[in-house]
């Protein structure tokens, strides 16, 4: 996090300390300012529910192969190379599974897999154009967006702080499963035999943990200004600019090429 | 043990007005914090599932159960109308981000408004009124599915179900329908119930202890 373009929003930039949640925040990889310029959030957050609409609703298999193809060149586009090699990897599997498998194999099991994968699918393919919003906004310029929009204020802060907690949760539940690991917790027979107990086991600790270490941020948010009455304004505004036109016109060329071309899914 | 009557911590000073609806800075952190929790004990006890179809037939109602325990632990900083609102609408569109289809979102908006009327009912007091605003609340595990249900026609008519031949297809489209929606919802609602009792349970064994609760 660079305080210099984190604007002025009560949410930026990490809290200063000494806690031991300091450190899992501070590798986190959300910088404004790292990777191309980057998209305006309320694109993002528009693009995000166009794709969850076209690929989730009837007919929707036709857009997968499309949204797929826009979630993979935003991956490239922000250098994130794990998203952009893993999204077509387990788009492909899942279309060996669920389209090549049962063609050659008709069988009850591989009919049910069919399914399944021509669900999943539509889920993989939402899911890596959410992650680019998810992984290249910072809470403040979230904030920023959903206020030029009028988004009521407590939904709009809410979102804002959720973004900025989400590495902090998630460092800590990867490090009680480390810990779960160590003592032999963690497996499918575990999870068989005492089901309830593994999930106590992992879920009181990672509770108090996140709450623990997310006590020192809210402090330091609502000291900022977090509740406050007035309408912030923002260091680093929300503008339109030319990524966002040539997102809207690759939008319009992979649509029109979902309608026309024949699609290899449906 | 008597797990059906869990004392919710005492009414504070601020007890007037619980139908009032107003947000302070606290209460949208909290809302804030739990809902990410929430997301994260249910997704990560989902993903354990992944390793094989038979463990995700635990791992699903599984997770149900888990996350009644951040859900109740919420509960107990719910003072006044509003937040189990706000709670549902950040959550959906969390998951939506994720890759849940947008009727879920719609979903879960709905029943957390619906948990809002049984707390309300509870003057946004009562211990039992929170187990069953947390097993409303567990409905939303059938938000994911609404499209498969919508669409059931074009997924039963994928090439690999229309191999298999008409008499296949037919009888599948038999389960898929009224009777296995309604399952869902009933196993949704029992593994919610049982994570509002487990969730209290905790509470009282480790959260109040610890001064979390």
């Amino acid at each position: 996090m660079r305080p210099g373009r984190a604007g002025t929003g009560p949410t930026g930039g990490a809290a200063a300390g000494h806690h031991g949640a300091a450190t899992a925040v501070r590798t986190v990889p959300r910088a404004p300012g790292a990777g191309p310029p980057g998209l305006d959030p309320r694109t993002k957050i528009v693009l995000v529910v166009v794709c969850s609409a076209a690929v989730m609703g009837s007919g929707g298999l036709r857009f997968v192969p499309a949204v797929l193809v826009l979630g993979t060149a935003l991956a490239v586009w922000e250098r994130s190379w794990g998203r952009a090699a893993g999204l077509p990897l387990a788009a492909a599997a899942m279309w060996l599974l669920g389209w090549v498998v049962p063609s050659w194999w008709p069988h009850p099991v591989t009919a049910a897999m069919a399914i399944a994968c021509a669900y999943l699918i539509r889920f993989a393919a939402a899911i890596g154009v959410g992650m680019h919003l998810v992984a290249t906004t910072s809470p403040t310029r979230l904030a920023a967006g959903l206020r030029a929009w009028r988004v009521p204020r407590p939904v709009s802060v809410t979102l804002a702080v959720m973004l900025r907690f989400f590495p902090v949760v998630a460092a800590e539940s990867a490090s009680v499963l480390d810990a779960m690991r160590l003592r032999g917790l963690v497996g499918a027979r575990a999870l068989i035999r005492h089901p309830v107990r593994s999930v106590e086991r992992f879920t009181v600790p990672m509770i108090a943990a996140s709450l623990r270490a997310t006590e020192d941020l809210s402090a330091s948010a609502i000291l900022r200004g977090l509740g406050s009455p007035r309408t912030p304004t923002a260091m680093d505004p929300p503008r339109f600019g030319p990524p966002d036109l040539v997102l809207a016109a690759a939008v319009a060329v992979l649509a029109a090429g979902a309608l026309w071309l024949p699609g290899p899914l449906a | 043990m008597p797990e059906t009557t869990p004392p919710m911590t005492p009414a504070g000073p601020q007890a007037r007005t619980p139908f009032r609806v107003h947000f302070s800075a606290r209460d949208l952190v909290s809302v804030a914090i739990f809902a990410v929790i929430y997301f994260v004990v249910v997704f990560a006890i989902a993903m354990l599932g992944v390793v094989s179809p038979l463990v995700m037939l635990l791992t699903l109602p599984l997770s149900v159960l888990a996350g009644g325990i951040p859900y109740m632990l919420f509960l107990t900083r719910v003072r006044h109308a509003g937040m189990t609102t706000l709670f549902g609408v950040v959550l959906g569109l969390l998951n939506m981000m994720v890759g849940h289809p947008w009727q879920a979102a719609l979903v879960m908006v709905a029943v957390s408004l619906a948990g809002e009327l049984v707390l309300g009912a509870g003057r946004y007091r009562s211990g039992r009124a929170a187990i069953w605003a947390c097993t409303v609340f567990s409905g939303w595990f059938i938000g994911p599915w609404v499209p498969f249900f919508t669409n059931r026609d074009e997924y039963l008519r994928s090439p690999a179900m229309e191999g298999m031949g008409e008499g296949y297809t037919r009888a599948f489209e038999q389960v898929v329908t009224g009777p296995a929606v309604l399952a869902m919802i009933a196993v949704a609602l029992v593994c919610g119930f049982l994570g509002a009792l487990l969730g209290t349970r905790l509470l009282r064994r480790h959260f109040r202890k610890a001064g979390l609760a």
